[in-house]
């Protein structure tokens, strides 16, 4: 098996038609990423109509009680009251203080989280109008001028430390990125590897080796594997290469300085090993696919016809990781590929929620062994190995829809 | 001279849309020696090659049996394989590959020693006359050295028993007969050969016997002179024109004789 798949690697590596594709499909989609960010960008003021924010609200001074009342007219903001300071991910801190009889306001937010910047801007004016109340009533008071009096402050508090900004940024870039260069990859083998060798016939003079069927499977699996592997690494390195100098070089040009960042966050041992592990598993899962429909054409132009659903479906999928404000559940941890992107993402933002992660590896191996116990069957079979158009599950699909129809 | 392939009552069915189930080799029947180059002789679509994937292993028989060596086809693939060279009707090889890798390969794939491989792929190397361009990509090559290469993969384990499903199809006169006379030569040396073709000229010069295959039913089978003597035409062309004509009366009135 293993000189099977040291063909099939020189065969594919060799191609410069599968070459050309591996590097083509994602630079073509990495503007469609573009798109999706706009899209949800434009989208995201609907979104934020529906979504809740908890705001713990501290108020220090009894004269100024009634900013409850107020505050309580922004939608969806549900407020707690508290008498500590208290910062997490999911909700924003206001604490309300006395200085000159007028309010002292101080705000916690995550800066990088789109929904709680958007609703701090809502809270600025009806503090503002607040304060100008207040202020209204002191001056009536005494003879001070208006603009002898702070306003408030907002503290933009990042819960990660320093470089929180740039990680979530390549959160979001490095889960996508990889998948679909690795999917891309994938595809490209496995059409060769299967609806291609069908049409030069190298698949039949192979299936008369002593190799058994199943090796031959095999081979093209893990050849269809390796490439995708490599392929989709060495393209979303280069890529992320290319990205640095951009930002490093937009980043000289407008602030003077270049980018700095940590790189050991992103890049050690930990996120490496279980990154590269993670991809592993979810190229598994897209070679069976992939080999499996391509493996029902006879010809290149079909096979790539046949994928291209699930190259779509699948690769769609994962663009939810640059969704901002979406958080990691059961629902995430059963659908394949975008199970494993959430994971990465959370591994690069150092949110290692053990729960999730046990249950995207389960789940995926559970997908992997479903996809190898029926769609391997159907691999094996003369007519869609040797690329005979009836094919049986084709003729299975055709006659369930002819007896439906009858009925 | 010893029995190489026995083939008893072979059945294969295929489904078609339009035709509905169509019987592409029917009861088909016939032995291969030694030493022997048995010819499959039959137009486009008369089960030729249908019936030599099943030989291969590639496909299974609806009902019958194929041995090859010794070794039958549905319960003992694995020795089949290793008994028989398979050359398909088209090159087959891979593009990005060179003549030397593929059959370097093909002799690893097939279990040859590994340390006598470099040594039998040298040889093919030199006996098919392919040093050259032995180390050009197959896709910059031209039919004929395709077709050469492909022999020397299929021969490159030794096998006793080689299936040729079309071999010098496509090729011009001069490669043809230098492909003939690699397959009468390896004939020379033991092995037993099937040769299928649509060319009678081709069957009538190569092949020791020949079996005339039409709709998917064996004809008849024998020796050039033996086939003249039954039919009483010198051609091949003749021959098989007569033996299929004679078939289809004959089919002709069954069905008559059902109608009736």
């Amino acid at each position: 098996m293993k000189a099977l798949i040291l063909i099939y690697l020189k065969d594919l590596i060799r191609n410069k038609y599968t070459t050309l594709m591996i590097i083509l499909v994602p630079v073509i989609l990495y503007p469609t990423l573009y798109w999706g960010i706009t899209q949800f960008l434009m989208v995201k003021s609907g979104l934020t109509d529906n979504q809740e924010i908890n705001l713990s609200l501290d108020i220090r001074s009894e004269q100024f009680l009634s900013v409850k009342d107020s505050i309580a007219t922004i939608k969806n903001f549900i407020i707690s009251e508290t008498s500590d300071e208290d910062f997490n991910k999911n909700s924003m801190y206001l604490l309300v203080n006395q200085v000159d009889s007028l309010p002292f306001y101080t705000l916690h937010l995550d800066s990088t989280n789109a929904i709680q910047k958007e609703f701090s801007e809502k809270l600025k004016v009806i503090l503002s109008d607040y304060y100008d109340l207040q202020l209204g009533q002191r001056i009536d008071l005494s003879p001070y001028d208006k603009d002898y009096f702070n306003t408030f402050w907002v503290i933009k508090h990042n819960i990660d430390g320093e470089y929180e900004n740039m990680t979530r940024i390549l959160s979001m870039i490095i889960p996508l990125m990889s998948i679909i260069t690795i999917i891309a990859g994938l595809g490209t083998g496995a059409v060769e590897l299967t609806a291609g060798h069908t049409e030069d016939k190298t698949t039949e003079t192979t299936l008369t080796t002593s190799l058994s069927r199943f090796k031959i499977i095999m081979a093209k699996l893990f050849a269809t594997n390796i490439y995708g592997l490599i392929g989709g690494i060495l393209n979303f390195s280069f890529l992320t290469f290319v990205i640095i100098q951009i930002i490093n070089t937009l980043m000289m040009q407008f602030a003077g300085k270049s980018l700095e960042f940590d790189w050991s966050l992103i890049f050690n041992f930990r996120t490496i090993s279980i990154t590269f592990l993670s991809l592993t598993l979810m190229s598994h899962i897209m070679s069976l696919i992939f080999v499996a429909a391509a493996g029902f054409a006879k010809t290149r132009k079909e096979g790539n016809i046949l994928i291209t659903p699930f190259f779509m479906a699948f690769m769609m999928m994962s663009y939810v990781v640059i969704i901002p404000g979406i958080e990691p559940g059961f629902i995430f941890s059963v659908i394949p590929v975008l199970n494993i992107a959430m994971m990465i993402k959370l591994l690069l933002v150092n949110d290692f929620q053990i729960l999730f992660f046990a249950q995207t590896v389960s789940f995926s191996l559970i997908w992997m062994l479903m996809l190898y116990k029926y769609l391997l069957p159907f691999m094996l079979e003369e007519e869609i190995i040797l690329g005979i158009s009836n094919t049986s599950l084709l003729k299975q699909i055709k006659g369930r829809f002819a007896r439906w129809k009858k009925k | 001279m010893e029995e190489k392939i026995i083939i008893k009552n072979l059945k294969k069915e295929f489904y078609d849309e339009q035709r509905g189930t169509v019987l592409a080799v029917n009861d088909l029947s016939f032995t291969a020696y030694s030493g022997e180059i048995f010819g499959l002789l039959g137009p486009n679509g008369a089960g030729k090659t249908t019936t030599l994937r099943m030989m291969a292993t590639l496909m299974k028989p609806h009902s019958g049996n194929i041995s090859i060596n010794g070794f039958d086809t549905i319960k003992d693939p694995q020795n089949v394989r290793k008994s028989m060279g398979f050359l398909s009707a088209t090159t087959a090889l891979y593009p990005r590959l060179s003549p030397r890798e593929i059959i370097t390969y093909f002799a690893n794939l097939n279990g040859y020693p590994e340390d006598k491989t470099e040594e039998r792929v040298e040889h093919l190397i030199e006996y098919f006359n392919i040093t050259k361009y032995a180390d050009t990509l197959s896709e910059k090559l031209s039919t004929g050295m395709k077709q050469i290469t492909s022999i020397a993969r299929t021969i490159v384990h030794d096998p006793p028993v080689l299936i040729l499903d079309e071999p010098s199809s496509g090729l011009d006169v001069i490669v043809a007969q230098k492909i003939h006379e690699h397959i009468l030569d390896l004939r020379d040396h033991g092995k037993t050969v099937i040769f299928s073709s649509h060319n009678m000229g081709e069957v009538e010069k190569v092949c020791d016997r020949i079996g005339v295959i039409n709709n998917g039913k064996l004809l008849t089978t024998g020796t050039l002179n033996e086939l003249r003597e039954i039919t009483g035409k010198y051609y091949m062309e003749e021959i098989f024109i007569y033996l299929v004509q004679e078939y289809e009366t004959v089919k002709q009135k069954e069905t008559g004789n059902v109608n009736d």
